[in-house]
């Protein structure tokens, strides 16, 4: 057994609209080793963004504690949580979320500008990474001038770029096209295979859960069901992961 | 400084907006530094501190109020009164009353004294002896000069109308000074043509020889003539130009009041651009925040294109306004209010109210929307995205 990169030990996370309070995470406690592909499931409602934005460190827990490696990331202070996104974790959203001012090299280049790196450190980084997402010869264009599935290897490139031990992605497949989708779950799985990447991924898709390792399945802020393939390298598989999103 | 590429593409995402916003602050901060000029010429001395060394001696009641001539000796003779000069206004008109010949005219009792009194003045054509000699020269300012063209020798007639006498008088010599808007002639050639008026004089100019005698110099005069038929008021001559500042009422209050109403429309305008912007990007804002942007750099951020913005427009439109300066006095010099001119320069205290009309605007304008930018949690910004 791999030692856990992440834990979520009793993890409690309430909203307060008006007077009502709202328990989106129920007393969650959770493990994610190194190097794995976890794909978090649920229907709408069930906390698994909140999870994924917890474990990314752009909110809190109301109680519980949330540690990623040595770092207990639910007891920084905004400035270190800041600092420590900047260098361990990589967001891939939704919509992708490129600035739309920018080019593609410029947008990968923005994580960089935290950094000591000089500017042609940065170049080099910047350019690696579009490279690894096959876009090397799109780095002049701005966000407009590409397809959606070049616009979200554009922010993988960019979650990539400061070369985080942890991906975690909302949705990464939920607006592109099925050939698209499938080219981004291709990416995600090659980023975890070859470059060792931890990936926890937020998806209604079965197909793209299929692609993950293990799959954990959240109903109403409780871990419902924790399912990991066979096999050292296996994957869930698209039955399986539907299944488990049915409810079966 | 690595941020400043982001700060500037910001700033041109909507072109339209930002140079409509840029513009806006461009005009007004132009007419601003156009007001305190104007209001920093209304305080000028254009004399280069000569002025301190200069007294005006009227009459107590009202400056239109004549003195008698034969005060001279008597005011002479104060210890520190290095010279007098005896003046009157003419008034009149040359050609006809409209605004475009309209400038001063004066006479003096005093022709020789003149150059004396107010020594910072240069004869630039012609010689003070050819016009102190000639009972009908006339000196004339060079600014003057140019606008009607005159040439020495050139016959000028002067219509009059406190004094109902036309004078044809001989342009003698001109001089150089702040201000070149007037004329000075013989007030002999007055007297001559109309005997009633000889031995009254409208005010004198003395020059002191310290600081010291134009402050004591003024009261010993008044109480020289305190029970005289004709009692005198003497000030120094900033003050008498205080008085004519004074007699366009509080100008001062009113034109302050028109600059900062213009920088509180500058400041709304920009600030309605910079809530715009960040109103448009919070989504953008919080994927910042997710990259490891800190609150502080958002902050810094949405600032820096408050003041990039700003600083845009502040800039050209100081730029305009030292670019335009010059041609603003000329014109003014050759207006009808052509000895407004000569306090009219770059004044760097104008410089430094644009510049720092600009800063606030920059400051103020950026600093809601960069606080709420900064403060809005990141997880609200990026929920804006469904």
């Amino acid at each position: 057994m791999a030692e856990p990169l992440i834990r979520i030990e009793n993890v409690v996370k309430q909203y307060t609209r008006d007077t009502q309070v709202l328990t989106v995470l129920d007393g969650l406690s959770l493990e994610v080793e190194k190097g794995d592909f976890v794909a978090l499931m649920g229907p709408s409602g069930s906390g698994k963004t909140t999870l994924l934005n917890l474990i990314a460190g752009i909110d809190r827990p109301t109680s519980g504690r949330i540690l990623v490696g040595a770092d207990e990331v639910s007891a920084m202070s905004e400035g270190a949580l800041a600092r420590w996104r900047s260098e361990n974790v990589g967001f891939i959203f939704q919509l992708y979320n490129l600035v739309p001012v920018l080019t593609a090299f410029e947008n990968v280049e923005l994580p960089l500008l935290l950094t000591r790196l000089s500017k042609a450190e940065r170049k080099k980084q910047a350019e690696t990474a579009l490279a690894v997402v096959a876009l090397s010869d799109r780095l002049d264009h701005y966000p407009r001038q590409l397809s959606g599935g070049q616009e979200q290897r554009v922010a993988i490139a960019r979650a990539i770029a400061t070369d985080p031990a942890l991906l975690v992605a909302d949705e990464p497949t939920g607006d592109l096209d099925s050939k698209s989708g499938e080219e981004i779950l291709v990416l995600l799985e090659r980023l975890h295979s070859e470059f060792g990447k931890t990936i926890v991924m937020v998806t209604h898709d079965p197909k793209a859960a299929a692609r993950a390792h293990r799959l954990v399945h959240l109903d109403k802020g409780v871990l419902k069901e924790d399912v990991r393939a066979k096999g050292e390298k296996g994957e869930i598989g698209v039955a399986a992961a539907a299944a488990i999103a049915a409810g079966r | 400084m690595k941020l400043l590429p982001l700060v500037l593409k910001n700033l041109l995402r909507k072109k339209t907006r930002s140079l409509l916003t840029i513009g806006s602050i461009v005009l007004p901060l132009f007419v601003i530094c156009i007001l305190g000029t104007l209001l920093r010429a209304l305080d000028a001395d254009p004399s280069g501190g000569k002025g301190m060394y200069r007294l005006i001696v009227r009459h107590k009641v009202s400056i239109t109020n004549w003195l008698p001539g034969a005060y001279d000796p008597k005011i002479r003779s104060l210890p520190g009164v290095v010279e007098t000069l005896r003046m009157n206004w003419f008034g009149g008109s040359y050609i006809d009353q409209s605004a475009k010949n309209q400038f001063a005219r004066f006479s003096t009792s005093d022709a020789d004294r003149l150059m004396k009194v107010f020594d910072e003045a240069k004869i630039v054509e012609g010689s003070e002896a050819d016009w102190v000699n000639d009972r009908s020269g006339l000196l004339v300012g060079g600014q003057l000069m140019k606008r009607f063209g005159w040439k020495l020798g050139q016959k000028v007639a002067f219509k009059g109308d406190i004094y109902p006498i036309t004078l044809e008088l001989t342009v003698r010599a001109v001089f150089s000074a702040a201000d070149e808007s007037g004329v000075y002639f013989h007030h002999q050639a007055v007297e001559e043509a109309l005997p009633r008026v000889k031995g009254y004089v409208g005010w004198y100019w003395l020059k002191t020889d310290s600081l010291a005698a134009s402050e004591r110099v003024p009261k010993q005069i008044d109480a020289m003539f305190e029970n005289s038929s004709y009692p005198t008021r003497s000030e120094t001559e900033k003050e008498f130009q205080a008085m004519w500042v004074s007699m366009l009422g509080n100008v001062k209050l009113l034109v302050g009041s028109i600059t900062t109403i213009i920088a509180i429309v500058i400041l709304l305008i920009a600030a309605n651009t910079m809530a715009m912007a960040a109103r448009e990007r919070v989504t953008e804002i919080a994927v910042l925040r997710v990259l490891g942007f800190s609150k502080e750099k958002i902050l810094g951020l949405v600032l820096g294109e408050s003041f990039a913005l700003s600083l845009f427009g502040g800039l050209l439109g100081l730029g305009l306004f030292i670019l335009i300066l010059p041609g603003f006095r000329e014109g003014l010099a050759n207006s009808p209010m052509g000895s407004f001119a000569a306090g009219i320069k770059l004044f760097p205290e104008v410089l430094l109210l644009g510049f720092g009309v600009t800063l606030a605007v920059g400051l103020l304008a950026g600093l809601v929307p960069a606080i709420r930018s900064a403060a809005r949690p990141i997880t609200d910004g990026l929920r804006q995205v469904a």
